[in-house]
């Protein structure tokens, strides 16, 4: 690009000849349409005619190729064909119920970002630049030249609920506060729901920023794409979760003491394993299992395998199959639904009996202890190794600073800690039987009037985590609190689905919305080990 | 569980991985000797269920599950699929049904399973699910209930040999599996092997094992593996001047050992000692590790250009158990150089059936069987050096395989292995701390 500065007093501009895509090869080359920007070359065409075909970079027209040279290709960006701000929009991606992703790069460092308006044949939507999240790109702090503390990158999403048909182009107008306008023409992207929140959390999840990632990461959703995001996943889990397939296999138990409901994702062989597992405990005969499973590609083996382990095992149990993932929360609610007993007993698959008598220890228990006990608790979980995994669960507050230039930002965010992680197994005093601020997903017992009463899980959270503290401190919050109870059971914590790139963007939303609702409570009497919350005096 | 006076026999169903004479195989030749010679007693009523892959897909008879096999009388074939290796367990609820009819029509008394390949490990918990009264024994032919490595216990990482299982060791053969798979296997394997009523091993040592893995110890018993008379008293010793002749019998794979043998050849023809012969009998050499059988085809490619006085090592191919008399003939002592524990090493028995003593590795049921000194030699496992001076000694020593042969005993014969195991389906056995070894055994 060095001899750029001399060559432009002698590049003259030229209308775009066939075959040359002007867009195209400035969205390829973006260090090219900052040239522009700096007036060192006239245009894209200009810039390959004189530089970029010896240089071997790629027109993106195969018949423009040189002939006998390496073309180097280059991952997409583009500028618009104004070249006062220098900008790109890279993305729209849009989905059939609303949901609308727009990505791309700005330099607003001098006049801050106002508005982005597309205007599309029978839609427009302005999106408000303080609530796109922005993100630091290092790409364009190269090609800009402009090797400042200042996040050029952006995204932002806002799901509308309104039914999308038509896809092509749109006019983009980006539009600093200063009132500089920069227009181009996008092409849009259609996908299904599930797909546009895929995307846009695993960007997220991706995303660069200046000073601490996960503060400022949680930072750049709270002012709106957070929400948007939950409102675009409740409609998904509400679709996924409206008609889900059931089949019952083994023989029908009259009442049984307890459904104990499993989510699966990713991995089909937790349930012949805890089948083959359980089948042993003393006291699964008054239990019933339903395996309820966000994998859908999963559905034809796992109602192979449920029919052949209940001739293996004598197992009663339901595989619930949904259409797509609904995540942990929506998930359970739809096995409980299906279920047939007044106990709910939410059980990780990679749950296993520590105890042979556990399932007969836990009708035991709901006959002796006093209700308010049982309303809804928890049990003490042991890794393979036999330290403690679980104990109960606490909150402490994440008080985060991160520095980026001469700006600050605090933030305050809700951490869920487990009693007594990896102490030693035997009798600590952690698995002691006593009232607890929550307990793990990983073992819920719940009365199901109650857990109704709660409203299940709460399906807001994305995927999974936090549904557990979440449904603890509704718990509290209408006066019960989750207790620990002395049951013990194995729990390879975290071995029971696969965790993508996505689940990460998910779990930042999680934590965003966990923090947003339950920080005051928390900070009130709730947080630390040793909470003061006259619910857990009784402990 | 009936005893052999009622009116009705007593009906003994003997599961096997694959049929003898589909695939060749120490754990099927055994479980069907022990079918022939029960068939043989009265008032036992056997019947051989043998498991195939789908590679036998002439077998497989449209919409069947389990057939008869080649006509015989007593005779079935299990037509496994969909079987998954790392579980043991079958995929197809289909099979599970065929099994339970199969029991159902057959009502077996006692249900012995010699393998739980191709049937999975949760056929146990069937068995048990479908006739809760009959006696269920458990033959371990290796340690594939402990061992994710093909049940050899040898470590993926440096081939050494593992006497302790663990979850964090057991996830350093497998880095791509984390440990809790491990502990979960474990509790898997063990959830269906208590169902068993009696677990046996051909060796005392895998009795130690499997009882410090956790087995129950009153449910282990040491029942022996035996055989007919191959030599039918011919044993074709002829007097020589020289006991310089070796032989190695069995399978050309990575854990027999070949390799080191040829690497003590090697390294005594570098010190210029080169008055014997070694004959290799063996196939399947396409199931060494690359490595390996690239080693062992350029050695015998070199051995192969050398005039033939120069050649040392020669290779006769695999051999059938009618071929043994004059494969024998032609050794002096028979090498077993596994590097792994072997549960029994048949070819022991072999060797001594014809009178031939055996050099072997320390370790297992090779050391348990062949005593150092007495009635064989021993090397040390996996060490060319430790052989070739021990291949020396044997061609060199004056009176040394004259002294060994004769306290060579004749293997344990098939009625050993049949009484052990009638005991065991009688109810009578006894625990492994009491139970009488046969006499023959060592």
């Amino acid at each position: 690009m060095k001899q750029e500065k001399a060559a432009s007093a002698t590049a003259t501009s030229s209308p775009l000849s066939p075959g040359f895509n002007e867009r195209a090869y400035l969205h390829a080359h973006p260090d090219v349409a900052a040239a522009i920007v700096r007036g060192d070359v006239e245009s894209g065409k200009d810039h390959f005619l004189k530089y970029g075909s010896q240089e071997g970079r790629d027109s993106l027209n195969p018949a423009l190729d040189p002939l006998d040279q390496l073309v180097i290709a280059s991952t997409a960006r583009e500028l618009n064909s104004r070249p006062s701000l220098a900008h790109f929009l890279e993305t729209i991606i849009v989905s059939r119920s609303g949901g609308v992703f727009v990505v791309g790069w700005v330099d607003d460092s001098e006049s801050p970002l106002e508005r982005i308006r597309l205007t599309a044949a029978d839609w427009r939507l302005s999106m408000d630049g303080r609530s796109l999240a922005r993100v630091r790109r290092a790409d364009v702090e190269d090609a800009l030249g402009k090797p400042i503390s200042h996040s050029f990158g952006y995204f932002g999403f806002l799901f509308a609920d309104r039914s999308l048909q038509r896809v092509g182009e749109v006019k983009a107008e980006i539009i600093t506060k200063s009132g500089e306008t920069a227009e181009c023409q996008c092409q849009v992207r259609m996908v299904e729901d599930l797909e546009l929140r895929d995307i846009a959390l695993q960007y997220l999840a991706e995303a660069h920023h200046f000073g601490n990632q996960q503060i400022k990461g949680i930072a750049c959703i709270d002012r709106a794409i957070g929400q948007q995001l939950i409102n675009l996943n409740t409609h998904i889990t509400a679709n996924i979760t409206a008609t889900p397939y059931v089949e019952w296999f083994g023989t029908d138990i009259k009442k049984p003491k307890g459904s104990i409901i499993v989510c699966l994702y990713g991995k089909a062989e937790y349930l012949f394993l805890q089948n083959a597992l359980h089948s042993q405990a003393k006291g699964i005969e008054d239990y019933e299992f339903i395996y309820v499973s966000n994998s859908p590609e999963l559905a034809e083996r796992l109602l192979n395998d449920a029919r052949a382990s209940s001739l293996l095992y004598g197992i009663n149990q339901a595989v619930v199959v949904l259409p797509g993932n609904a995540g942990f929360g929506a998930a359970n609610n739809a096995a409980a639904r299906a279920s047939r007993s007044g106990r709910v007993i939410i059980m990780n698959p990679d749950v296993f009996p520590r105890e042979r008598d556990w399932a007969a220890k836990h009708s035991a228990l709901l006959a002796s202890q006093p209700a308010v006990q049982t309303k809804l608790f928890g049990i003490p979980l042991y890794y393979d190794d036999g330290s403690l995994m679980h104990g109960g669960m606490y909150f402490e507050l994440d008080k985060g600073l991160s520095i980026e230039g001469f700006t600050m930002h605090q933030s305050h965010l809700v951490r869920v800690e487990h009693y007594g992680k990896g102490a030693p197994g035997k009798g600590s005093e952690f698995a002691r039987p006593r009232a607890v601020p929550a307990v793990t997903g990983a073992f819920i017992s719940a009365e199901r009037d109650w857990y109704e009463e709660l409203g299940g899980f709460t399906e807001d959270y994305i995927f999974g985590h936090y549904e557990d503290g979440d449904l603890c401190l509704k718990s509290m919050e209408r006066g019960v609190a989750p207790w620990l109870q002395d049951l013990h059971l194995w729990h390879l914590e975290g071995k029971g689905s696969t965790r993508r790139p996505v689940h990460e963007g998910g779990s930042l939303v999680n934590r965003w919305m966990f923090s947003t609702r339950w920080g005051a409570t928390v900070m009130d009497g709730l947080l630390g080990p040793n909470p003061t919350h006259k619910l857990l005096k009784a402990g | 569980m009936r005893s052999t006076t009622e009116s009705r026999p007593l009906k003994v169903l003997l599961l096997s991985l694959f049929h003898p004479e589909l695939v060749r195989g120490g754990a099927q030749q055994v479980c069907y000797e022990l079918f022939q010679g029960l068939k043989e007693i009265e008032g036992i009523e056997p019947t051989l269920l043998s498991a195939v892959d789908p590679s036998f897909k002439a077998l497989y008879k449209a919409g069947a599950r389990i057939t008869g096999f080649d006509g015989r009388p007593g005779e079935f074939v299990f037509l496994g699929r969909d079987y998954d290796y790392w579980w043991h367990r079958s995929g197809s609820h289909l099979l599970v049904e065929s099994y339970i009819e199969f029991l159902e029509t057959l009502q077996p008394d006692v249900v012995h399973f010699h393998h739980f390949l191709l049937y999975g490990i949760d056929f146990v918990t069937l068995t048990r699910k479908t006739l809760p009264n009959a006696r269920i024994v458990f033959t371990l032919h290796e340690f594939l209930t402990i061992c994710a490595a093909d049940g050899q216990m040898v470590r993926r990482s440096d081939k050494s040999l593992c006497s302790r299982p663990s979850s964090i060791r057991c996830h350093q053969c497998f880095p791509e599996r984390g440990p809790e798979e491990f502990f979960t296997r474990e509790l898997w394997m063990k959830r269906h092997l208590s169902e068993v009523d009696m677990f046996t091993t051909p060796t005392r040592f895998m009795l130690a094992h499997f009882e410090q893995w956790g087995l129950p110890p009153e449910k282990l018993v040491y029942v022996t593996n035996g055989q007919p008379d191959y030599s039918r008293g011919e044993n074709h010793v002829k007097e020589r001047e020289k006991r310089n002749r070796f032989g190695f019998f069995g399978q050309m794979v990575d854990n027999k050992g070949v390799w080191v043998i040829l690497q003590a050849v090697a390294l005594l023809r570098a010190e210029g000692f080169t008055d014997f012969v070694v004959e290799l009998n063996g196939e399947n050499l396409q199931y060494a590790s690359p490595e390996r059988r690239t080693e062992i085809e350029k050695f015998l490619e070199e051995e192969k250009e050398l005039p033939s006085h120069e050649r040392i090592v020669q290779l006769n191919g695999g051999y059938q158990v009618d071929q043994l008399a004059y494969r024998m003939a032609r050794v002096d002592w028979c090498i077993v150089a596994s590097v792994w524990w072997e549960a029994f090493a048949l070819v022991i028995s072999e060797a001594w059936m014809f009178k031939r003593p055996v050099i072997c590795s320390n370790i297992g049921a090779m050391a348990e069987r062949v005593v150092h000194e007495q009635n064989g030699l021993n090397f040390a496992v996996a060490d060319p050096r430790s052989l070739a001076d021990t291949i020396k000694r044997a061609c060199t020593e004056e009176g040394l395989w004259d002294k060994i042969v004769a306290q060579i005993t004749p293997p344990p014969p098939r009625e050993d292995m049949v009484n052990g195991f009638l005991e065991l389906y009688r109810g009578a056995a006894k625990s492994a701390e009491t139970k009488e070894v046969p006499a023959h055994a060592h």
